[in-house]
């Protein structure tokens, strides 16, 4: 009967994929894709979908499309815009391949990039100034920090998702703020550009509180003409939040989020152990699936759904083995896809939806077998990326990039791009990149100096010019199977003026991200292919991004981490001191100076007498009374 | 006799000058030309020259306006200049320094008619002759004679040709000239002129003066100097010789200057001078001791403070406790289980469970070589990612599974893997944490943090495979000791004598102290009164271990590479579980959980001398500086010395020369030989740094006695050597003393700000050496024995042995610490033994034994030829007697 029903549903989507008319009719959808990872880790997806025409949208008529961000990309002559809030960093090694192959995320902080329409590069700049600006007021973000020195304009890691008429005049350009951190008053905006606020549907369930105590989160507005073959132009605004949420610190309440010890007969204890009493616990293990519940986790349950939705996609979605059981609340409709791993619920539009995971009963044979095998095991990425800092001191340093590729057969080719701030100086003839044999990095054995020079296939290098400009740095490499790669470069640190130095110098400063666009080996363009909403899901579900989708050369795109690069830093007291001193030896100096210039000298025997002669004198004279002082200086 | 004082001559200065003149010069000369005016223009009406002459015939009371109108008329044309030139700059110099109404009163009144009745007397009464006078010229000589009688009192007499002449007769010198010159003039009124010049020179005719009081008086009611240009006021008078301001005539400076230097000068070459610089060295040493014992008192120390605000020490709640002990016991048990087994087996045993955990782990390997040894193991670390964190920052917790004392670290392994289990449940850490477990105290953290920071050696430590962002913290737990304790122990040394901030120790005692009522203790006071006597034991105990500059605990690592850290060891016996010192560690994390920025506040150079007060750089400081100052001074003393010829050739030029004093005689310095000597000395030194530090532990006693032996000879054998080669004069040991003890100096004022301890140390150890001289009494050789045995006594291997002897560790041990902490962490206190302490010793040596021999060489085969630079004071009274 389930096989059955997932194979009706199965059939109805592509129904629905296919129909053209769907294309423009269905112009708002939403989806909670739900995923359950290794170590108690939860994966929730919140896609937002509108479409709007482009001749309504050229005439003002937004329905979906929210008007706010409508007449802004208008003003600013914006053709295509992407946005990006991160926090937190994605752990490649427990949870495997990001969300939507890493296409809605951004490194730590803010990152925008857009196409804009210009004829020159200063009417570009001028718009540019403009978007960021009018952006930063809209999302509360500080995105008019974004200036010369931040911007940058990517030429091989970024290609325009949409379709586009000309491609000749517009200008993409990249700005990143990585020290920007993502709160609330993100996210207030954020949901007020949905057509349901907030109120109603998956939304209900963004609360501040959770988000943002997530392990990592990111939240994305993708604005993009799309264009079908046959009908006309729509312009898509996509909203995305994924977060991961641990399991075990969302169930707690929130009346009581403070971790204390459980009470001693409450602690999970590994009773195997010889020692084992009621005073001493080994604890069991901490990776073991945890029952858990929507409103549990997220503290409240959802309500109902949107109304203006597309009642063809199901609201929300959960990525487990159908051999575990989800209990949902009455009257939701649950249909398991075909692949086994997945089932979606359609929630009756005015009903409070809540879900259930238990954990996997003990009977159960899979769950018993290892601790991960209740979830759907995550997909390997297609490379995983580590960069940090080498070198210690104030003068110089150095960057290293670990770059490994798990795939045992297939090599991978990738453009790694840095925008580093003017005051890494870097030395471009210290790039190397070396090759170590084997996952592991423990072999050392490196590679034949034929092999090792062809892992940098190109490189796009713009320099930085102080206090104007930042360090571009495009780099077009392959790393072979099963290999690991270490791209190494140094850099100088320049000092900074005493005036430039932001407010808590002393942290140091952000660099951000990296951004690596893995190329699709098949389509080596820009391919119009579609990502996948969930890590590796390529199911059921993929299929509800329905119309148009984005057209990606890039197959994966990941993101390392932000640096923090501590540069010299004067003792801020130091000018107060150097005021004082100089003052001090002004005044001596000065003083004494003054002194020989101005003062009269006279020899001793010239000036008028001092003592007690002349004082005698001076009486005698006074008895005298007419003899007065005679000529002065003769005696 | 005109003086104009202008070197040279220009239409600018003439203007500016006439412009300058006071208001009765100005007259006068206005009078004068329009007298002689009158005389050319009114000449056939009224005879003015007759009329105002000074004929002594016609001198009755009704023509006594003759005595006051001569000065101002004159013969001729030629007259008229030549004493206008004359009298201008005197008459002006004179109004000056009087002021106006004086002179006026004065020429006028007595000036003029003083030498008139002079002349009249002397004319009609004595000569019995009329010869009428006129001219201004009896002023001129009047003002010079004033003059001269005055330069006389400066410079009594100027020398022309050897010969002296006094100065006050300068102005009749000028008469003689007069009389030759121009034969008409009469001398007889110019020398009554003179007399009455003499006469108020010598101040005899001061009374005649207005009194002050009356010309201030006049000066205020008529408010002359408001109504008249170029008056010159009372107040105004100069009492100088020129001008009234500086600006106005520049040479008054330079003069001044000059005579200031001039009288520096006279003062360098007093030989008094040079007796000051072993009194002063001595001073410096005794103030620099004294000024460290002042530091524990109230008014030199300071209170400690928190100087970064975002730490908030002890303002949290902890929650370490409850069921979290017994997950303590059962990983205490699996601990105790590990004891004895090997490195690997441990971290094979440990890694699951940090795993277990949730963290990420790593292990690395390090292998080190030092004195013979291998120092080598794995180790294992964790990284707690902070839960919304983004790798930019972390703080790390060490637990080393044997402490410094190669105790096993008992609880504080478990300890430190039960806190990471509790920390792992909260969400509010901003930094990672890495849990660092390393097989000793001393290699595996070093190893980890130089890989940690890309400054290691690949061939003896492996790279980090996982890495997190900056560190700004690290806290070492050592918890060695089995039963409950009472306080917790500080340890915050590093390596080389660098500190941890102290705001960071500030708020262990903070946390440990005031919040959870657990007592502090540092440098191995167990019991601290807070009094003098325990605070002064503190700082030196702190001094001392600075000064050697070896690490202390697992911390000591980190701190060169700005992580500030400290090691926490519980100690005592008291009622304080495990979990106390957990809470303690729990604090002092979500402290530094609270930094935005790096640990910058508050000081990195600070003695502790108490949980609660320290000094800081400002007011240590100067007690190190002081004692190497000591040196540099006895070297500039030296070199200064050595430049001079010796005391009895000083005295021998003394006795030629019979008014000026001598010039100092200056000798040549010899620079080369001194120079290679003190090269060579330096250069040897790498002999036993590279020896102690390379050789293996068994042979280094053996290697320590073979040295001291060949380090006792040395001196002996080296000044023999030197003596034999070059037969060095005293000059040239003086030199070589003063370039070893300006590099001692040198090297040590500038370690004193790296390693403050250390530098003191040494200064005080190498303080003998200012003062070791050559033997100038008659028994030579005893003086010279008991010289070397001194020197001997506090030469380095002499201290070594005290030290060690003092430590009762023996040599061996001592020497292999040296080593190790050369190799693994780079101490660089052997170098300062070896390199500048060393070096300065053995130079010292050869100057004290090597001068008497060559003294006596010198004196008796080479004295006399080369003259006054050769020989010492001793070989030079023998070249005297003999």
């Amino acid at each position: 009967m389930r096989q059955f029903l997932s194979l009706f549903w199965l059939s109805f989507l592509s129904l629905v994929f296919f129909s053209p008319s769907a294309a423009s009719a269905a112009d708002y959808h939403e989806q909670l894709v739900l995923r359950p990872l290794p170590q108690s880790a939860l994966l929730a997806s919140f896609n937002f979908r509108s479409n709007t025409t482009v001749s309504e949208f050229e005439k003002g008529n937004f329905r979906f499309f929210p008007r706010s961000l409508g007449q802004i990309l208008q003003h600013a002559g914006t053709r295509e815009l992407h946005l990006r809030f991160g926090l937190g960093r994605w752990d490649a090694e427990s949870w495997g391949a990001r969300p939507w192959d890493g296409a809605r995320e951004g490194g730590t902080g803010v990152e925008l990039w857009a196409w804009l329409e210009a004829d020159t590069d200063e009417e570009a700049d001028r718009k540019w100034l403009t978007l960021t600006n009018a952006l930063s007021g809209l999302f509360c973000a500080s995105l008019n920090f974004i200036d010369g020195t931040r911007t940058t304009r990517p030429v091989m890691s970024f290609q325009p998702e949409g379709d586009h008429a000309t491609v000749s005049n517009l200008h993409l350009l990249y700005g990143v703020l990585p020290h920007e951190v993502v709160c609330t008053e993100n996210l207030t905006p954020f949901l007020k550009l949905l057509p349901c606020k907030g109120k109603v549907g998956i939304a209900t369930l963004l609360d501040g509180h959770k988000l943002f105590d997530a392990s990592w989160q990111s939240m994305a507005i993708d604005i993009r003409p799309v264009c079908p073959a046959d009908g006309e132009c729509v312009l898509q605004i996509e909203q995305t939040i994924d977060m991961v949420l641990d399991i075990e610190r969302s169930k707690r309440p929130r009346g009581n989020p403070i971790p204390r010890p459980p009470p001693g007969h409450e602690l999970p204890c590994d009773t195997s152990k010889p020692y084992h009493s009621h005073d001493t616990c080994f604890p069991a293990d901490h990776t073991a699936n945890q029952d858990w519940s929507l409103s549990q986790i997220f503290g409240k349950p959802m309500k109902g759904t949107c109304p203006l939705t597309d009642p063809t996609v199901p609201p929300v979605c959960i990525h487990v083995p159908d051999t575990r059981s989800v209990f949902v609340s009455e009257g939701v409709r649950e249909n398991k896809s075909a692949s086994g791993a997945s089932r979606c619920f359609e929630i009756p539009p005015s009903a409070d939806f809540d879900m259930v995971l238990p954990r996997p009963s003990e009977s159960d044979p899979a769950a018993n077998q290892t601790p991960d095998s209740a979830i759907v095991p995550p997909e390997t990425p297609l490379l995983y990326a580590e960069r940090s800092f080498t070198g210690h001191g104030q003068e110089r340093g150095g960057v290293q990039t670990i770059l490994r590729n798990p795939s045992p057969d297939a090599a991978v080719e990738f453009i790694y791009m840095e925008s580093l701030p003017w005051f890494m100086r870097i030395y471009l003839h210290t790039m190397e990149a070396r090759v170590v044999a084997g996952a592991g990095g423990s072999a050392h054995a490196r590679a034949r100096p034929d092999e090792s020079s062809s892992l940098i296939q190109q490189v796009f290098y713009r320099p930085a010019v102080d206090r104007a400009r930042g360090t571009q740095l495009e780099v077009r490499m392959r790393v072979p199977p099963a290999a690991t790669v270490f791209l190494t470069y140094d850099f100088e640190k320049s000092i900074l003026r005493y005036t430039e130095y932001p407010p808590d110098a002393n942290r140091g400063f952000d660099v951000a991200a990296a951004v690596i666009t893995i190329l699709d080996p098949d389509h080596p363009g820009p391919r119009s292919d579609q990502g996948s909403p969930a890590a590796g899901a390529g199911t059921s579900s993929s299929s509800s991004r329905g119309s148009g989708g984005g057209r990606r050369f890039a197959a994966y795109t990941l993101r390392t981490t932000t640096l923090l690069c501590s540069l010299p830093t004067p003792d801020f007291s130091m000018p107060y001191n150097v005021i004082i001193f100089t003052s001090t030896a002004i005044a001596l100096a000065f003083g004494g100076v003054f002194n020989i210039l101005v003062r009269r000298f006279v020899a001793a025997d010239e000036g008028p007498e001092a003592g007690l002669a002349v004082l005698v004198g001076r009486l005698k004279g006074r008895l005298l009374r007419g003899a007065g002082q005679a000529v002065k200086g003769k005696s | 006799m005109p003086t104009v004082n202008t070197p040279g001559l220009s239409l600018q200065r003439i203007y500016s000058y006439v412009n300058r003149l006071p208001l009765f010069t100005r007259l006068v000369v206005a009078a004068i030309v329009l007298f002689e005016a009158a005389a050319i223009l009114l000449g056939n009406w009224w005879d003015v020259r007759a009329w105002g002459a000074l004929a002594p015939d016609e001198l009755g009371f009704g023509s006594l306006y003759r005595t006051n109108t001569y000065p101002l008329i004159h013969t001729d044309m030629f007259h008229l200049i030549v004493n206008l030139v004359s009298v201008t700059p005197m008459l002006d110099m004179f109004e000056r320094e009087h002021g106006t109404l004086t002179t006026l009163a004065l020429f006028i009144g007595p000036l003029s008619t003083l030498p008139a009745l002079l002349y009249v007397g002397a004319e009609k009464y004595v000569l019995g002759l009329h010869s009428p006078v006129m001219g201004a010229s009896i002023w001129a000589f009047l003002l010079a004679a004033i003059e001269a009688v005055r330069m006389h009192r400066v410079h009594p007499y100027f020398v022309i040709a050897g010969q002296s002449f006094p100065v006050w007769a300068t102005p009749l010198a000028a008469l003689v000239v007069t009389m030759v010159l121009w034969p008409k003039t009469s001398a007889l009124g110019h020398l009554c002129g003179l007399a009455v010049g003499y006469i108020c020179g010598l101040g005899l005719l001061k009374y005649l003066a207005p009194p002050e009081k009356v010309l201030r008086w006049i000066e205020g009611r008529l408010n002359l100097l408001g109504r008249l240009p170029h008056y010159v006021s009372v107040d105004q008078k100069t009492h100088g010789r020129f001008g009234v301001l500086p600006m106005s005539n520049l040479g008054a400076t330079p003069v001044l200057i000059n005579a200031a230097t001039a009288s520096a000068l006279q003062l360098r070459r007093d030989p008094r001078i040079l007796k000051l610089p072993p009194y002063l060295s001595l001073l410096c040493i005794v103030v620099g001791v004294a000024w460290l014992l002042l530091l524990p008192l109230d008014q030199y120390s300071r209170r400690t403070y928190i100087s970064e605000n975002a730490l908030l020490p002890g303002q949290v709640h902890t929650y370490f406790s409850g069921s979290d002990q017994n997950v303590f016991r059962a990983y205490k048990h699996e601990v105790n289980a590990l004891v004895g087994k090997s490195n690997a087996e441990i971290n094979d045993k440990l890694e699951p469970i940090v795993k277990g955990l949730g963290l990420k782990t790593a292990r690395q390997n390090f292998t080190y070589h030092a004195a013979g040894h291998t120092y080598a193991g794995e180790n294992l670390y964790a990284i707690l990612q902070a839960p919304r964190g983004d790798a930019t920052e972390a703080i790390v917790l060490v637990a080393a599974w044997e402490n410094v004392k190669h105790e096993i670290n008992r609880n504080g392994v478990p300890l430190a893997l039960t806190l990471l289990r509790y920390f792992k449940r909260w969400s509010l850490w901003s930094k990672d944490i890495i849990l660092v477990l390393t097989p000793d105290s001393i290699a595996g953290p070093q190893a980890w943090v130089d890989a940690y920071h890309d400054a290691h050696d690949p061939s003896r430590v492996a790279s980090l495979p996982l890495k997190a962002g900056l560190l700004q913290g690290a806290i070492a737990i050592d918890y060695a000791q089995e039963s409950r304790f009472d306080s917790v122990h500080i340890v915050y040394d590093g390596v080389n004598g660098q500190l941890p901030n102290l705001d960071l120790i500030n708020s262990v005692v903070h946390i440990a102290g005031g919040q959870m009522g657990i007592g502090v203790a540092l440098q191995e006071m167990w019991r601290h009164d807070n009094g003098y006597s325990d605070r002064l034991r503190t700082m030196l105990r702190g001094m001392l271990k600075q000064g050697l500059g070896l690490p202390s605990g697992p911390h000591s690592s980190f701190i060169p590479y700005h992580v500030d850290a400290v090691t926490l060891q519980p100690f005592g016996e008291g009622w304080q579980d495990e979990m106390a010192m957990g809470r303690v560690i729990e604090g002092t994390f979500r402290s530094l959980n609270n930094l935005l920025e790096h640990l910058h506040q508050s000081f990195f150079f600070y003695l502790i001398m108490h949980r609660e007060r320290f000094v800081s750089i400002g007011t240590y400081l100067p007690s190190a500086m002081l004692v190497a100052a000591n040196f540099t001074i006895m070297a500039i003393a030296l070199w200064v010395k050595s430049g001079q010829a010796p005391e009895a050739a000083a005295s021998k030029s003394k006795a030629d020369t019979t008014t000026t004093p001598p010039p100092t005689p200056t000798v040549e310095r010899d620079l080369f030989l001194p120079l290679g000597v003190v090269a060579l000395i330096q250069s040897l030194s790498i002999v036993p740094l590279y020896l102690f530090n390379h050789a293996p532990e068994s042979i280094l006693t053996p290697l320590f006695i073979a040295f001291t032996l060949i380090n006792t000879a040395l001196p002996s054998v080296l000044s023999h050597l030197l003596t034999q080669t070059y037969a060095p004069t005293a000059q040239q040991y003086q030199l070589v003393k003063s370039f070893s003890l300006l590099l001692l100096g040198m090297f040590l004022s500038s370690l004193a700000t790296l390693n403050f301890s250390l530098a003191l140390l040494t200064g005080l150890l190498a303080a003998p050496l200012s003062f070791a001289g050559p033997c100038r009494s008659r028994r030579t050789t005893t003086c010279r024995a008991a010289a070397a045995v001194l020197l001997h006594a506090l030469g380095p291997p002499a201290v070594l042995l005290a030290a060690a002897a003092y430590s009762r560790a023996g040599v061996a041990a001592v020497l292999r610490e040296a080593a190790v902490g050369w190799h693994v962490c780079g101490t660089y206190s052997p170098l300062v033994v070896w390199c500048v302490w060393w070096p300065a010793w053995l130079a010292t040596s050869v100057v004290v034994l090597g001068k008497g021999e060559d003294g006596d060489g010198d004196g008796e085969g080479k004295g006399n030829g080369k003259g006054n630079g050769k020989g010492n004071g001793k070989g030079n009274g023998k070249v005297k007697t003999t």
